[in-house]
């Protein structure tokens, strides 16, 4: 399925190019500008895409298990503004040079590592005042504080940049999978990977992490070992995405759950591939979607996944009233 | 350290209690007790004595601030978390509350200890797992929800959960605490079977003294100074238990285990019958504020035998005949002690 849409995604963008010129494009050398066209932008931008959704629907599935919270995920709990601040004293505070598109192979790496820091930091403090504060609403809403904290802290910064610093920084921010250069997306498939790894050396402690902390403990789970190893995945699997793509609302959150309802099933066995298929599948529609396949106009991303994920998360929040537990 | 051949545990001075920053909140005295293997032990005290601070600090979710605990004569802090995780199992009044999440995949999580990096189930493990269920005839319900379970159902996936996890010792907190009665001696049953006939070392904190007192094989009872250990009638015997009362108003009755309230006697009453007849009639005599006295007095209240199917009372210028203890105890408090 995940490739069907991979395909797909692939087939439809703003040049509306027939079907049989991207197969043509793929498989012989015509050097045309279809060639161009499909080589060095759509195949590379679909393959951001579905990395972008496995990995932000990754990050977002382990926060709910580990928060013991359905309303986690990268964006919602402010890990990617996180993220957004690193790149933003990436790009808006060190170094006048730096632009995402002048970025060389090490500068790519900075970015991301500052991105990697920015999404700890808050991913690090999330995790303090929920081992304090047990309520989910709560810690909802501070992250929401944080992210607002975190923006206006942004803002401050842009006031003092110049304006191709801004120029840079504003279009980051909107959120696009189209702009990496090969570099880039070298850099996030290589980070990504290793997110997924590590996540799937994950799920035996995260199916313990279900039963809280104290039952965890008690089968045998060092759960401060555990939540190392689950923070580190999380800020590489959303910070990386945020320091190339920006922030990228809902997917995180709303996948997980998709899953759970298809799979009926609380096995991280079964729900890590099942969310990283989910993942790829839904960025790579929400890219089609966003392409609007007919007309030559193109929507930001962004809007696109908030309204796939908005309903989403709007039927947990409903559910959850009714059933007052994690997920 | 005196060494039992079936001595499965032993606390030697255990210190419990919380760290706040550079501060110790020892909660009690020094404990020193033991336990035998297959042995059902009650923890009994008040509420907020240390129960559960004891049983967490046993199951190694908190450290002892200062003494021992010994498992088969290995301290605790010599354990991997594995490793005890091998040796004892855990149930607290923490409700686990997870959709998706079917019985099966509860019990299965009791492997944890024992399967591999990504928590592979082989077949030895799965086995394991269905005779847990089946002992805690659970089994028809593996395909359910956990969510969707009774109180009582969700009780035994936790300890079949628990029996998945082949521990030798297994720790309650409150294991009857949301249930109802049914349910309670459902599970105490269990409770007993296992320590019975599987050999499981029980230690379980209640709140219900009697229950207690009949099934447990130890109680530790554990009062502001000290902790006493010893089989219930022991502690029966030496009156422990009226330690845990205010004896100005209630009364522990150290014959049969029950306890009442202290009240001025509302006069005597001497009761001709037998059987459990009589002995609710006497429970309900006692409750309404009157003593039973022994010798034949007036008035008197004969209970229903083979040629009577009612009560009757009988004073110095009545006699009354009531069809059930209700009537009874309604007459004689209305009409006998009413000042004359």
């Amino acid at each position: 399925m995940v490739a069907i849409f991979l395909i797909l995604d692939i087939f439809f963008g703003s040049v509306s190019i027939k079907a049989s010129e991207v197969i043509r494009a793929i498989f012989s050398n015509t050097n045309s500008n279809f060639e161009t066209i499909i080589l060095k932008f759509r195949l590379p931008k679909a393959i951001t895409a579905l990395t972008v959704g496995v990995a932000l629907s990754l990050s977002g599935l382990q926060m709910q298990t580990v928060f013991r919270n359905p309303m986690a995920g990268p964006y919602v709990l402010g890990i990617s503004s996180g993220a957004s601040l690193g790149v933003a004293f990436v790009i808006l505070g060190f170094s006048s040079n730096i632009t995402p598109d002048s970025l060389n192979g090490l500068g790519n790496w900075i970015l991301v590592a500052a991105s990697w820091v920015g999404a700890g930091a808050v991913m690090l403090l999330i995790m303090v005042i929920s081992s304090k504060v047990k309520d989910i609403m709560t810690i909802l809403i501070l992250g929401i504080m944080l992210s607002s904290g975190i923006s206006a802290i942004v803002t401050i910064m842009q006031y003092f940049s110049n304006e191709t610093m801004l120029k840079a920084y504003v279009i980051w921010t909107m959120g696009s999978l189209g702009n990496l250069t090969a570099n880039q997306l070298n850099v996030l498939l290589i980070s990504v990977s290793a997110g997924v790894i590590l996540s799937l050396f994950s799920s035996k402690m995260l199916n313990a992490l279900l039963l809280g902390e104290n039952y965890a403990s008690s089968i045998g789970l060092n759960v401060r070992f555990a939540r190392v190893v689950i923070f580190i995945c999380t800020s590489i699997l959303a910070g990386s995405v945020t320091a190339f793509c920006g922030p990228i609302g809902f997917i995180g959150i709303a996948v997980p759950h998709i899953v759970r309802i298809l799979f009926k099933t609380s096995d991280h066995k079964v729900l890590i591939p099942g969310t990283i298929l989910m993942g790829g599948a839904v960025m790579l529609i929400s890219d089609i979607i966003s392409q609007l396949p007919g007309s030559e106009s193109v929507l930001p991303v962004n809007a696109v996944t908030s309204l796939i994920g908005i309903p989403v998360v709007i039927w947990v929040i409903l559910r959850n009233r009714k059933y007052s537990g994690p997920f | 350290m005196k060494m039992n051949s079936k001595e499965i545990l032993s606390l030697d001075s255990l210190k419990i209690g919380y760290v706040s920053g550079k501060n110790e909140n020892i909660l009690l005295p020094p404990l020193t007790a033991s336990a035998n293997s297959g042995e059902l032990i009650a923890v009994i005290g008040r509420n907020g004595i240390g129960k559960s601070t004891l049983l967490r600090t046993l199951t190694g979710l908190q450290q002892p601030l200062g003494g021992d605990i010994f498992y088969s004569g290995k301290n605790i802090r010599d354990y991997s978390r594995m490793d005890l995780a091998q040796k004892v199992g855990y149930i607290s009044t923490e409700i686990v509350k997870v959709s998706n999440m079917r019985v099966y995949d509860l019990v299965a999580l009791g492997r944890f200890p024992h399967t591999n990096w990504i928590g592979k189930i082989e077949m030895n493990d799965y086995k394991v797992i269905l005779d847990a269920l089946k002992k805690t005839s659970m089994e028809p319900f593996s395909r359910k929800f956990v969510s969707e379970l009774s109180d009582g159902e969700r009780q035994k996936s936790m300890i079949a959960r628990i029996l998945a996890q082949d521990t030798s010792i297994m720790i309650m907190d409150e294991p009857t605490a949301f249930l109802d009665v049914a349910g309670k001696y459902e599970i105490l049953h269990l409770m007993h079977m296992l320590s019975n006939k599987s050999d499981k070392t029980i230690i379980f904190s209640t709140h219900d003294l009697q229950m207690a007192i009949s099934q447990s094989d130890k109680i530790w009872l554990i009062l502001d100074n000290k902790l006493i250990e010893g089989a219930p009638e022991d502690l029966m015997i030496a009156g422990a238990f009226d330690h845990l009362f205010d004896s100005a108003t209630v009364l522990f009755n150290s014959e049969d285990g029950t306890f009442s309230f202290r009240s001025e006697s509302k006069g005597s009453i001497y009761i001709e019958g037998e059987g459990y007849k009589r002995h609710w009639t006497e429970k309900a005599i006692n409750r309404a504020g009157f003593t039973v006295s022994k010798g034949k007095t007036i008035p008197y209240v004969i209970t229903p035998s083979y040629n009577y199917n009612f009560w009757q009372l009988s004073g110095q210028s009545y006699v009354q005949k009531c069809s059930s203890v209700y009537e009874l105890i309604s007459y004689l408090t209305r009409e006998v002690i009413r000042p004359i």
